[in-house]
């Protein structure tokens, strides 16, 4: 039978939506619409959840030293205290709010990568989260790691939901000029609606919209983002639409908004939707002050959401082709502050959950008797071999033209 | 060298340079249908004038010829004087921009930013009768519909102000002296001080405007000031004042943050009163009487001397027992500041990649002036880079910007929205709830970064927003609203041709011209004729960008 790519290359003109016939993109939804069990097919493939922590997460008081003395006088309130701890083993526990993670480690789906950083550690949150995005110290290149790979993906494949972004802004580290990435914050506001109330995408009002931005000229300002926005858009949404309206999650996800936009990506993932990159932020860890509650509730935001969200995609039978990767921009500062928070650090924890993922703990623990830069962790695993584990060992896609050198994988992906 | 593979690399810069290069030419394409239906338009003379016939003063000098960095001017008065509008104030009601097409970039400068002697009662009288005085504002209930009403009260400020620039300006200080409304909780009624405070230092020294924003007790809550002491300094305020508010990320080491941080200790506000609780008061009175309390206190920054760090210091080089004002002071000595606050300045602007030469005309003025804001921003709007084709067009609109664009491109009486609606989630007000979808809800800034604006506001969820936004103005609840303007236009044609007159000049390929022409052409009631065609432009292309 046909598959969807020789569908989308040759037959794109004869089923475009409403508007102009250049768009591959419109093939592929149009394609979607008639060949159900094709996307099906292709949805198969595995697929990276990545979860922002914005803001600088603590990874000491998330994954605890709690057997070393240097803690426990480095943070003399804020101390996760050793009866709370849920041990992993190595004199290191997670923190108690992360209950149903922590029996996900104890079913081996959950790694921990200690230490993770890169040189010369930036304590400004939006030039180091612009390194994490872009999978570069020096900043480099525009793109960002995953845009880089989702190009990669894109020749095998093109879906208007390829790359995946639940929010309201863009997300960094998807942006790749050849890719245009939907971003949804709510599915039922996605779309064009009068009075409230959604209308359809053969409404005489936006086919004429579509017209105007096919009609503005691709080199004037903005012209590319414009086009592409649009027609990603109008696109997707009817698709995501659909998906959303015939879903029906296998557990209660908790009532966040980091656990609805997790329900969101699950109704991609298990929708057929053809997503390979996923995206959403949970912010709020920038703890200068007050960081004993604050920190705790967001762990438990954490915890719970992934774990509902790992238990959707088993019951739906896709936990083994998804993977959870965390990142935070930076650590915390090891020592707290005068307000019961902590300043801005270096290393942090990353965490990888998946049916699939190899679970334990990966890199070495940073030494809490060895600070650098006036009292932070030194990092001991660079976060590039996180990056290439997820390029090459999840996605079988060669790392090293992405990331502009080779970097030892960790192990917690198998090939 | 970055040792990226050929491929890759020759991609991505392959494309980069399609986009950078591309831009100039298709905007001299378009604009020949633009500039002759805007002349055709504008002014009362009834005659179908050529550009040459037409132009005003502004349009006379310089404008086709190229500006010292190579950049050709628009040369289109109608086309000149919406621009300036656009970026100095939030876009023009036709007599507006009809006043401005008539003065040379001086003069138009020279007024936008005398606005201290422009009365502006007839503003503070709509905000009385909208219910929107200060008094009513931080009495108006819970944060969520105090910050509901906190809009409301900026976004009719921008709409119906006789002085673009200052609200203009406000809305650049709080995009880069940022405090966030849900940080500070119940004290929200602080960043209505914070917000007056940069209204009223919209264009003085920024010497001034640095160390006011320093010591606004907002600020110092929602940077851990009030909280940093000589036994535990906070470095949350310093390390931002550095990095975002003065110099840049890369122009100062850890070791200045972490000495400036030491300055700014035992920086404290006067005590809030105590709330005035009757004896046996339920839970409820008891938020009454917090309220209460927060709505009639005005903290004025204060020195707690046995919480303040007097010893040495050492900051950028320098040795001394350096308080915060002598950091703010230092700060305002260097080279690195005087770059970065007038690049911050040319880009709201102007567009966001300045030549180097650019910026020295400015830190020039900058040095000269005394840092004076006024003068940059004077010189920033007399600049041939203002006024090239280069800039046109350039920036992406902000969602506020939209909204109030759109009100005024329109001449419609009052904002949309303010209903409330039953169901929604954190917001009740359809047209903050909007907001919120398009990015941007002020007095809260993403983080403290503010917004990245730019691209970043076109994601597909945005640009659906942008559209459903038009739709709240133009069919408020499914129906069409009444849009004088347009509805006194004859036929399709002519009511076409004065929306995209009035929203994006005329300046349209003359395809999407004609297919709003037949668009329009098929509806035969006018109200309903009327409103299609100004949300078909409201959300065209052009009308995303500033």
């Amino acid at each position: 039978m046909l598959t969807r790519r020789q569908f989308v290359r040759g037959a794109v003109s004869l089923v475009s939506i409403g508007t102009t016939s250049h768009s591959l993109l419109k093939g592929a939804v149009a394609f979607a619409g008639m060949h159900p069990e094709s996307v099906r097919a292709a949805g198969a493939d595995r697929v990276l959840v990545l979860v922002q922590l914005a803001g600088g997460n603590d990874g000491l008081n998330t994954v605890v030293p709690f057997a070393d003395g240097a803690y426990r006088s480095a943070r003399t309130t804020l101390a996760v205290p050793e009866g709370e701890v849920l041990p992993i083993g190595d004199g290191m526990g997670f923190h108690s709010s992360m209950q149903r993670l922590h029996e996900l480690w104890q079913r081996g789906k959950l790694a921990v990568v200690q230490g993770v950083g890169y040189p010369n550690q930036n304590y400004s949150h939006f030039k180091s989260m612009a390194i994490w995005q872009a999978g570069d110290p020096e900043v480099r290149l525009d793109t960002g790691w995953l845009g880089r790979t989702l190009e990669a993906l894109e020749d095998a494949e093109h879906d208007p939901f390829l790359g995946f972004n639940v929010g309201t802004a863009p997300a960094r580290e998807l942006y790749s000029p050849e890719v245009a990435v939907p971003t949804v914050s709510d599915p039922d506001q996605y779309g064009v609606a009068f009075g409230g109330e959604t209308v359809p995408g053969t409404d005489p009002r936006v086919r004429t919209l579509m017209k105007l931005y096919e009609q503005y000229p691709a080199a004037s300002p903005h012209g590319v983002l414009l086009e592409t926005t649009a027609e990603t858009a109008v696109a997707s949404a009817e698709l995501l639409r659909e998906a959303h309206q015939r879903y029906t999650p296998a557990v209660t996800y908790p009532e966040t908004s980091f656990g609805a936009g997790l329900q969101v990506l699950a109704e991609a993932i298990v929708g057929g939707l053809g997503m390979r990159v996923g995206h959403i932020t949970l912010g709020g860890f920038d703890t200068h002050s007050d960081q004993a509650d604050r920190h705790v509730e967001l762990l438990q935001t954490l915890d719970e959401g992934l774990a509902a969200f790992y238990a959707d995609l088993a019951a739906q039978g896709h936990a083994d082709r998804v993977m959870v990767l965390t990142w935070s921009e930076f650590g915390r500062r090891v020592a707290e502050n005068a307000n019961g928070g902590t300043d801005h650090g270096a290393a942090s924890v990353v965490f990888a959950l998946g049916g699939q993922v190899r679970g334990g703990l990966y890199g070495e623990r940073p030494r809490l008797d060895q600070l650098v830069d006036n009292g932070n962790l030194g990092y001991t695993t660079d976060f590039r071999r996180v990056y290439a584990t997820v390029i090459e060992n999840w996605f079988g896609v060669p790392h090293e033209p992405l990331m502009g050198q080779r970097w030892e994988p960790l192990g917690f992906a198998s090939a | 060298m970055y040792d990226l593979t050929g491929e890759v690399l020759a991609r991505h810069w392959s494309r980069r340079r399609l986009i950078a290069s591309g831009g100039a030419a298709a905007a001299a394409a378009a604009l020949s249908v633009g500039a002759g239906l805007a002349l055709s338009r504008s002014g009362s003379s009834e005659q179908e004038g050529t550009g040459d016939q037409e132009q005003g003063p502004v349009a006379a000098e310089a404008a086709l010829n190229a500006n010292q960095n190579g950049e050709r001017g628009i040369s289109d008065p109608w086309k000149r004087a919406s621009h300036l509008l656009r970026r100095a104030g939030f876009g023009g009601t036709r007599a507006e921009i009809e006043l401005y097409a008539a003065l040379s970039p001086e003069e138009a400068a020279d007024r936008l930013l005398s606005f201290d002697s422009v009365d502006n009662a007839a503003l503070e009288e709509r905000l009385r009768r909208e219910g929107l005085t200060r008094d009513q504002l931080v009495r108006a209930g819970p944060r969520n519909v105090m910050h509901q009403q906190f809009e409301r009260w900026w976004l009719n400020r921008m709409a119906f102000t006789a002085r673009p620039l200052e609200e203009r300006m406000t809305l650049i200080w709080h995009g880069l002296l940022t405090s966030q409304v849900t940080t500070l909780g119940s004290l929200a009624p602080l960043l209505l001080k914070q917000n007056e405070l940069y209204r009223s230092l919209a264009v003085a020294r920024y010497d001034d405007l640095l160390l006011a924003t320093s010591k606004d007790p907002a600020m110092m809550y929602y940077l851990d000031t009030v909280r940093s002491s000589a036994a535990h300094p906070n470095e949350n305020f310093a390390r931002e004042l550095l990095e975002l508010f003065s110099m840049g990320e890369g122009s100062y080491t850890e070791e200045d943050v972490r000495e400036a941080a030491r300055a700014f200790t035992g920086w404290r506000v006067t005590p809030l009163p105590r709330p005035n609780v009757p004896e046996g008061a339920t839970q409820r009175e008891r938020q009454q009487a917090l309220q209460e309390a927060v709505a009639s206190w005005n903290p004025e920054w204060m020195l707690a001397p046995r919480l303040h760090d007097d010893g040495m210091k050492v900051f950028l080089g320098r040795r001394g027992n350096f308080g915060g004002e002598d950091i703010v002071a230092i700060v305002m000595e260097q080279e690195a500041t005087a770059r970065y606050i007038t690049t911050r300045l040319f880009r709201e602007f102007v567009y966001d990649d300045p030549a180097p030469e650019s910026i020295d005309r400015l830190v020039d003025v900058w040095n000269r002036s005394g840092h004076s804001i006024r003068e940059v921003v004077r010189a920033i709007l007399a600049g041939d880079e203002f006024w090239s084709e280069r800039a046109y067009r350039a920036k992406v609109r902000s969602p506020v910007e939209l909204v109030v664009a759109a009100v005024r491109g329109l001449e419609l009486g009052a904002l949309p929205g303010g209903a409330v609606q039953a169901g929604r989630r954190r917001t009740s007000d359809s047209l903050t709830m909007l907001l919120d979808q398009m990015g941007q809800r002020l007095f809260e800034p993403p983080n403290v970064g503010g917004w990245p604006g730019g691209p970043a506001w076109l994601s597909s969820a945005a640009l659906f927003a942008r559209f459903n936004v038009a739709a709240e103005v133009t069919f408020p609840g499914g129906r069409p609203a009444a849009i004088p303007v347009l509805e006194a236009m004859g036929d399709a044609e002519a009511m076409v041709d004065e929306a995209l007159l009035r929203l994006v000049d005329g300046d349209v390929p003359r395809e999407s011209r004609d297919e709003l022409v037949t668009h329009a052409s098929a509806i035969s009631d006018v109200r309903e004729r009327a409103a299609t065609v100004a949300y078909l432009v409201l959300c065209s292309p052009q009308f995303q960008l500033a």
